[in-house]
């Protein structure tokens, strides 16, 4: 059985580490990004960035100062015994939160959506977020994504249904013309880690494109081939637009187009996107049955991509 | 595009010569706002507890500010989203004088014609850098502390040659973006065709 003071420790760093660490995966697409930038001002922003994520692992504070919505993903083995069970787990991950944010690791970002009450630990109705994906074994593994205000609120969230008559083509203008819509100006930070949700109900659209924001490696690609090439497809269309870093001109306007998908329905494809910002924050960690804690340098929700 | 380096208070004279896409650095003093704050004065006609005319320089931000033996530490900043203030930009820029905004996303045609009116620029980041800038901001005070909380109460920062930022709309009501749309709607046209869009395909409608 895995002890609470294990598990919410566990949770604790996972949270520090994503909110002031760059995962190696972003960071070579970063340094990928500064060779191919063609714009010179866009490329010291993007070398800016960087520098200043680097900085952000020596001072041990933010990324970014909008520390986001606190989200977490569990992917538990079914066998997995966790001291107090998964109520408890979550009341650790509440108290993680708020330690964090005492801290300075996060920002007091969470408020009520009507009287704008801050609560001043991101604590409150329906946050933190949980989702949970069920394996067979005794562990858990953790992510926590750290969901920026500027990706999710200013359009980089996106749905809609495509009917079967207008398939791959009207699932792709979909997604360039939802990108630029939301790009203008920077608002969703480019450049994007652009999840794309293909099928399923709208939530179930709308759930995997977050995740293939969130939770997919940088620079992986999808193992269909048919989902890949909408992949690589679109990574070249957007990426030749010039919207840039904070969308003021530039090369570089995606970091990485990741397509995940369900089983839809006979009547029409639900597609959603899901931008997430260029700091792109995540951290995630493994705790076997005998205690053992690991870091891990990828999710590993959607396996080995 | 040329680079300037200029100190708070501003005057017309400093933003009438700024065209977009130049690079501007700033100094002296300024405040932060988030709609909060827009909200409890315009709103909710409270008044605004300082002054602005030697303040006139603001910064849409919510930043992570610490008290440490009796000081202020700054942890983190980054301008944040203007166009979600949009409702209060003209009155702002009227009513508070002021000569800059600082902040991401630009901001409306109803914020850009008092800009012109009131000779008024709005600028923006090209990077998302904190820790390259939090050395340049000294935290000087905080007001609405009590009324607004910690992230959108009224910070009193001076600047040390904080930037670069790019003039997004001149004090002309001029905007970069507008400009820079017509040229991505031209290339996303082609990168439609390109993925064997052309301009004949339309949405089946399904509802």
């Amino acid at each position: 059985m895995i002890k609470t003071e294990i598990y919410e420790q566990a949770l604790f760093e996972t949270i520090k580490r994503g909110a002031t660490e760059i995962s190696p995966d972003v960071k070579d697409a970063f340094i990928k990004a500064i060779e191919r930038e063609e714009n010179p001002d866009a490329q010291k922003g993007l070398k800016a960035t960087l520098e200043s994520m680097e900085m952000s692992k020596v001072r041990e504070n933010p990324l970014c100062v909008d520390t986001g919505w606190p989200i977490f993903y569990f992917k538990v083995g079914n066998q997995c015994e966790l001291e107090g069970g998964f109520v408890e787990l979550e009341n650790a991950a509440r108290r993680a939160v708020a330690r964090a944010t005492e801290l300075g690791y996060l920002r007091a970002t969470m408020k009520h959506p009507l009287t704008g009450y801050d609560p001043g630990n991101n604590i409150g109705m329906n946050i933190p977020d949980f989702t949970y994906q069920f394996v067979d074994g005794d562990f858990i593994e953790m992510s926590y994504a750290a969901k920026g205000g500027g990706s999710e609120c200013f359009g980089g969230t996106r749905h809609r249904i495509v009917a079967f008559a207008d398939g791959i083509k009207g699932i792709e203008k979909f997604v360039l013309d939802s990108f630029v819509a939301s790009a203008r100006a920077g608002a969703v930070c480019p450049p994007s880690v652009l999840g794309i949700g293909i099928g399923g109900t709208a939530n179930v659209a709308a759930n995997l494109a977050k995740e293939a924001a969130c939770l997919r490696t940088v620079g992986s690609k999808h193992p269909d081939p048919m989902f890949a090439k909408i992949e690589e497809d679109l990574y070249e269309a957007i990426n030749s637009l010039g919207i840039g870093i904070l969308g003021a001109g530039g090369s570089t306007s995606v970091l990485a187009v990741n397509v995940e998908y369900a089983y839809t329905h006979i009547a029409g494809i639900a597609c959603a996107t899901s931008t997430n910002c260029m700091v792109a924050r995540r951290a995630s960690a493994r705790i076997d049955a005998d205690g053992t804690l690991r870091k891990m340098t990828s999710p590993n929700w959607f396996g080995d991509r | 595009m040329a680079e300037y380096h200029l100190t708070s208070p501003l005057t017309n004279e400093d933003v009438s010569k700024l065209k977009l896409g130049d690079t501007v650095y700033i100094s002296g003093e300024c405040f932060t706002c988030r709609s909060r704050l827009q909200k409890y004065i315009f709103d909710e006609k409270n008044v605004l507890p300082f002054d602005t005319k030697d303040r006139n320089i603001l910064i849409h931000n919510g930043p992570i500010v610490v008290k440490e033996d009796g000081k202020w530490r700054l942890v983190s900043f980054m301008p944040t989203s203007s166009i979600r203030f949009e409702k209060w930009g003209a009155k702002s820029v009227d009513e508070w004088n002021l000569k800059m905004i600082v902040g991401k996303t630009t901001m409306g045609e109803k914020t850009a014609k008092m800009m012109k009116k009131k000779k008024c620029v709005h600028v923006s980041p090209r990077s998302v850098s904190p820790n390259l800038w939090i050395d340049s901001i000294e935290v000087q005070d905080v007001y609405l502390y009590d009324e607004l909380g910690r992230i959108e109460a009224a910070w009193f920062f001076k600047l040390n040659d904080l930037g670069p930022f790019i003039v997004d709309i001149d004090a002309e009501g001029n905007n970069y973006f507008d400009r820079l749309d017509k040229d991505i709607a031209d290339r996303k046209d082609a990168a439609l065709k390109k993925l064997g869009i052309d301009e004949t395909f339309e949405f089946t409608k399904l509802y």
